[in-house]
């Protein structure tokens, strides 16, 4: 999305002067550019993908994919601070995505529909969530991890399945979703006024694409502070981060909670945005989805799981359907499949890394 | 008396499932044990035994996916299941080998998550793969006639089981047996159990492991497949069996010990039993029990019941 040497300087000094009017939340590093930046291209995005003359009907977009690609994206990009950037592969996710779907299902029903106070809710649960799950599968590394949290999501699954089916509707999934107006005032599925319309569309998508923005400045902050560096640290070296004194259990639970933390922000829209939860968003498959989107796209990378999450839901919802080519529709999983193990093959960096790799060859690169 | 048939009715049902974890929790464990590999796509092997054993022991009629569309609705050798029982583990056992050169060659080296994303993958190829061609739909997969009953056995015509599933039970004994004796008692077995010690030093001593390492990598995917043959009369057959079984067969081979060959068979015995315990009595919370019970076995003792060291990660 930017180069991050070119015109370092020149931001640094805009933060410290603005730094000193606002403390401890000044903008660092490129996170001004960052953040307009992604905000400028999620404004555009719903336009150019379902609504702009000729693309969209090249692409065959259309707005709810749009929120949902969003939606998606910030949980991918939750999963990447634990894959691309502490190191450790969970498949369990599906527990903090599906747990906070239904908790924000749950919250509407019972207590109240704003959708702010839903998304709270859900996260909420998430991060508790995680703190007790991470707390009991980070004890071991490596397989035993991702078995582990493999083990406990399923676990989630078979309690909502049967046992909790009195809250959860078992497998018909949870039903009860009543969504309330936006700062009691907006209709979440009526369209903005005017050019904003145009552009966005809902208040959904404009109420999913702040929350996106906010959560890759977020991502962006905890990554340039000295925090986010000894995850780093610790996926490349856990001894050698040990014996200069660092706490890397401790670290690896906090990376393991923040990631929650974006899988339940995700899930929690996801319930508003679909005002359903399906059974199958606890099942252990759903882990799989995110982590292919997030291998697709790039691990270790800001953007990569976003784009790997908006090629992924392109593929199920749009080459399922038979667009581009009829006669590929019911392979459309397959060659999710096929491009998957390609990319873990031969580019484990992903698109985004293969983005910047023909970058840094036309450049001349620029370290 | 019927309280006690109801008990044992259970427990042999507990020993039938827990004998498929079994086959396929010795196969994953001595791959994790011996290549130090993370084979996600176990499951993918079942998947291919099952299908195999169908088409080769029946006739089936396809009803979706694309061979139906292309005009073959009806598809199966029709050769019965002893066949099938002795064919399809050659399939695999090839399958496996064809694995082991071209996917646990090249990712030796790579890092577990790698390992473990490329081989689930595979296990997404394999299962779309056959989802493309035979339909997402479930596929006629009945026990076969002469197991259909219960044996005609004095005591045991009054307990109301299938043959078919005594004769999981026993051919999972069997090929266990086989196996154990194998690794435990042949040359092939010593050098294997060598390799899995210290590697470097075997080589050293002018001993090929990449060979042995092949052969225990295609024991390990040809026990799969009998599971897969053995197992598919028994539940309803369709492309998502293989991703469904893998994560209990995991759980199985973590909680008896990696590696560990009597750990497999513990481990299995045990989660079969509290399987079928569970869903005789509390049938809801039967797959949490489960779960939950690998869970606390996991965290009480974290190398498994019968594992002497956790492979280093």
């Amino acid at each position: 999305m930017s180069d991050e040497s070119a015109s370092a300087g020149e931001t640094d000094t805009d933060a410290s002067a603005l730094g000193d009017a606002i403390g401890i939340w000044a903008p660092r590093g490129n996170e001004v550019r960052i953040v307009a930046g992604s905000a400028i291209i999620l404004a555009l995005f719903p336009f150019i993908f379902s609504r702009m003359p000729v693309v969209s009907d090249l692409l065959q977009g259309y707005q709810s994919l749009a929120t949902l690609i969003l939606i998606w994206g910030i949980f991918a990009l939750g999963f990447d601070l634990l894959l691309g950037y502490t190191g450790l592969l969970s498949f369990g996710h599906a527990a903090f995505w599906g747990g906070a779907a239904y908790a924000t299902g749950v919250f509407s029903q019972q207590v109240s529909g704003s959708p702010i106070l839903m998304v709270a809710a859900g996260t909420l649960f998430a991060v508790l969530l995680a703190w007790f799950l991470g707390f009991l599968s980070l004890r071991r590394g490596g397989i035993y991890f991702a078995i582990l949290t493999l083990a406990f999501a399923q676990m989630m699954f078979y309690m909502s399945s049967s046992p909790l089916a009195f809250i959860t509707g078992g497998e018909n999934g949870f039903t009860g979703v009543e969504t309330g107006e936006l700062f009691g005032m907006f209709a979440l599925e009526s369209e903005l006024p005017s050019v904003l319309g145009l552009l966005l569309g809902t208040w959904l998508y404009a109420f999913v694409a702040i929350i996106t923005v906010l959560c890759i400045a977020f991502a962006y902050r905890i990554l340039q502070s000295p925090y986010g560096m000894v995850f780093r640290a610790i996926r490349e070296n856990e001894q050698r981060a040990e014996f200069v004194g660092l706490n890397v259990w401790r670290y690896r639970l906090m990376s393991f909670i923040l990631s929650g933390l974006f899988a339940g922000i995700a899930g929690s829209l996801f319930t508003i945005h679909g005002t359903y939860v399906p059974l199958s968003s606890l099942y252990w498959t759903e882990s799989g989805e995110v982590v292919i989107m997030t291998v697709l796209g790039g691990t270790g990378s800001l953007f990569g799981p976003m784009i790997g999450a908006g090629v992924y839901l392109y593929v199920e919802n749009i080459v399922s359907g038979g667009h581009p080519v009829d006669f590929i529709a019911p392979f459309w999983h397959l060659i999710l499949g096929l491009v998957f193990v390609v990319t873990i093959w031969m580019f484990p960096r992903g698109i985004w890394g293969f983005v910047r790799d023909v970058r840094d060859m036309i450049t001349g690169g620029d370290e | 008396m019927s309280f006690h048939i109801d008990v044992i009715t259970v427990l042999l049902n507990g020993l039938q499932q827990g004998a498929i974890y079994i086959l396929l929790a010795v196969g994953l464990s001595i791959i994790l044990g011996t290549l130090k590999f993370v084979n996600f796509a176990h499951g993918a092997l079942y998947l291919i035994g099952t299908y195999a054993g169908l088409l080769i022991a029946l006739e089936i009629n396809l009803t979706s996916g694309q061979l139906q569309e292309w005009g073959f609705s009806q598809l199966g050798l029709g050769l019965g299941y002893i066949p099938a029982l002795i064919i399809v583990p050659f399939v695999v056992f090839v399958v496996g080998l064809a694995m082991e050169r071209f996917v646990v060659e090249p990712f030796k080296d790579r890092p577990d998550t790698d390992q473990i994303l490329v081989t689930f993958g595979l296990a997404i190829i394999v299962q779309e793969l056959f989802r493309a061609f035979f339909g997402s739909s479930s596929l006629p997969f009945s026990q076969p006639a002469w197991a259909q009953g219960p044996p005609q056995v004095p005591f045991l015509t009054a307990i109301p089981i299938s043959s078919w599933r005594y004769y999981v039970i026993g051919i999972t004994a069997v090929l266990v047996l086989i196996v154990y004796l194998l690794v435990e008692f042949t040359d092939f077995g010593l050098i294997v159990r060598a390799g899995t010690r210290d590697p470097e030093m075997v080589e050293l001593l002018g001993i090929r492991l990449s060979r042995p390492y092949i052969v225990v990598f295609g024991i390990g995917a040809a026990l799969a497949g009998v599971a897969g043959v053995v197992g598919g009369p028994l539940n309803p057959v369709n492309p998502t069996i293989g991703n469904e079984i893998l994560v209990p067969a995991f759980l199985t081979v973590v909680i008896g010990g990696v590696g560990s060959i009597a750990g497999a068979v513990l481990g299995g015995v045990l989660f079969g039993l509290t399987q079928a315990i569970l869903v005789a009595t509390y049938s809801a919370w039967a797959q949490v029990g489960l779960y939950a019970l690998a869970a606390v076995i996991l965290l009480v003792r974290p190398q498994g019941l019968l594992g002497e060291a956790e492979v280093a990660s």
